[in-house]
């Protein structure tokens, strides 16, 4: 019993030998200098790709409004400022937008409304849509394109292809000089300044879209109208 | 590599390289017609033929590089098939191919370097022909080193491995010249 035991095992272990030995010959030194180097490389490019992430994302740079932040109001006494995270594809950036649309309206010129972009990478016209908004402010139209985007959310976010003809419609639209329009979505500066964006609010703790900051204050319940206006008229009161 | 393996590769490098080449010009063909035509591979402002094939690098010899694709790589595919069939060329024929592959490889990364630094946008066909380009090139120069040196033989010995070595270092500059713009796409 116990010595047919012992055969087996010995069987058993010739035979991991033989298949160990069969895969080492397997393995040529040229299969493992290059599976070797394809692993060192992608290793190195996405640790030292984690490493930029983090450094990026650091709060001590990150800033809610700029100098170049686009400001749909402006208060001259600076008292209240809402800035709001916001991706164009974003659902409930689009439900969002006709109640901030009536605040910026009632509140115009009481308070500052900042605007950034936050393009979730979920949404796969998001960029390209931060970017269009981006290139037609190169031309001083922001706004105007910024309500196109909103108003036409469902148009263009069904496209299966990134909607950059439709996008370049709606800026003849606007009277935006089309040509300019395309070469500015492709600048490097307009790539910079949603970049910019988006590591400002990974720095103040964007997580998701609309985010809603009341003076530097990252803001929650933020549903609709009345939640909005409320914070905004708590702030004015104090 | 055994004379089939590189009769093989040949074949499937020619092909693949003929059907690259052959969009390009169809997509070229489509652009001249209508300058707001957006092209198949023009996926983001990085990865995007559109924005490579209007510039004058596309064109360097005053017609369509992509024109230069189709005779090239027709040619290797019939090359390819013949070495299929048959064995032992007469020796000219691998030294024409090693001079035209040479030509060819050069030129592939002089596109390589404008469409990085000069350029700033990466055409996914035009990828497709530098990496058969490349890996043509790399196999044909092998072959015909480790038929007359000694070093040829033991660096065919490694041949995915100087392979490897050589589009990582094309990746990894393609990496670091777009770094920002693929941390915005990948965060």
């Amino acid at each position: 019993m116990s010595q047919k035991t012992a055969r087996r095992a010995r069987a058993q272990q010739d035979a991991a030998r033989s298949i160990k030995a069969m895969r080492r010959k397997r393995w040529s030194a040229n299969t493992k200098l290059t599976l070797g180097l394809v692993v060192v490389v992608m290793l190195g490019l996405a640790g030292l790709f984690l490493f930029t992430q983090r450094g990026g994302g650091s709060t001590a740079d990150a800033e809610l409004v700029r100098a170049d932040s686009h400001r749909l109001t402006s208060a001259a006494d600076g008292k209240v400022t809402v800035v709001e995270f916001l991706d164009f594809q974003c659902p409930g950036c689009g439900a969002m937008y006709p109640d901030a649309e009536r605040i910026i309206k009632e509140y115009d010129g009481r308070i500052t409304y900042v605007v950034r972009n936050y393009p979730l990478p979920m949404h796969n016209h998001a960029q390209a849509a931060a970017r269009a908004a981006e290139a037609a402010g190169v031309q001083g139209k922001y706004t105007e394109m910024f309500d196109k985007l909103f108003q036409s959310q469902q148009t263009w976010s069904a496209e299966t292809e990134t909607p950059l003809a439709t996008f370049e419609s709606y800026a003849q639209q606007l009277g935006l000089d089309v040509g300019q329009f395309k070469s500015d979505m492709d600048s490097q500066a307009v790539m910079a300044k949603v970049r910019q964006d988006v590591s400002d609010g990974d720095g103040a703790g964007v997580d998701g879209t609309p985010t809603f900051f009341l003076n530097g204050q990252k803001l929650s319940g933020i549903t609709g109208y009345d939640s909005l206006k409320s914070a905004i008229d708590t702030a004015l009161a104090r | 590599m055994k004379a089939r393996g590189l009769a093989a590769l040949l074949t499937a490098g020619g092909v693949i390289g003929l059907i690259a080449s052959f969009v390009l010009t169809v997509e070229k063909m489509a652009l001249l017609k209508d300058p707001s035509y957006r092209p198949s591979c023009s996926i983001n402002p990085v990865l995007s033929c559109g924005s490579v094939m209007v510039t004058p690098q596309a064109e360097v010899f005053g017609f369509p590089n992509s024109l230069l694709g189709i005779t090239g790589f027709a040619a290797l595919t019939v090359l390819g098939v013949l070495s299929l069939c048959y064995q032992g060329f007469p020796r000219w024929v691998w030294l024409a191919a090693q001079t035209l592959l040479t030509a060819a490889v050069v030129f592939v990364h002089w596109l390589i370097y404008q469409s990085l630094y000069e350029i700033g946008a990466l055409c996914p066909y035009c990828m497709v022909v530098w990496m058969v380009t490349t890996t043509v090139f790399w196999y044909v120069s092998l072959r015909n080193l480790a038929e007359k040196t000694s070093w040829g033989k033991k660096l065919a010995a490694f041949h995915t491995g100087g392979l490897a070595l050589w589009f990582l270092a094309i990746v990894v500059l393609i990496a670091m010249r777009f770094w920002d713009f693929w941390s915005t796409i990948l965060s």
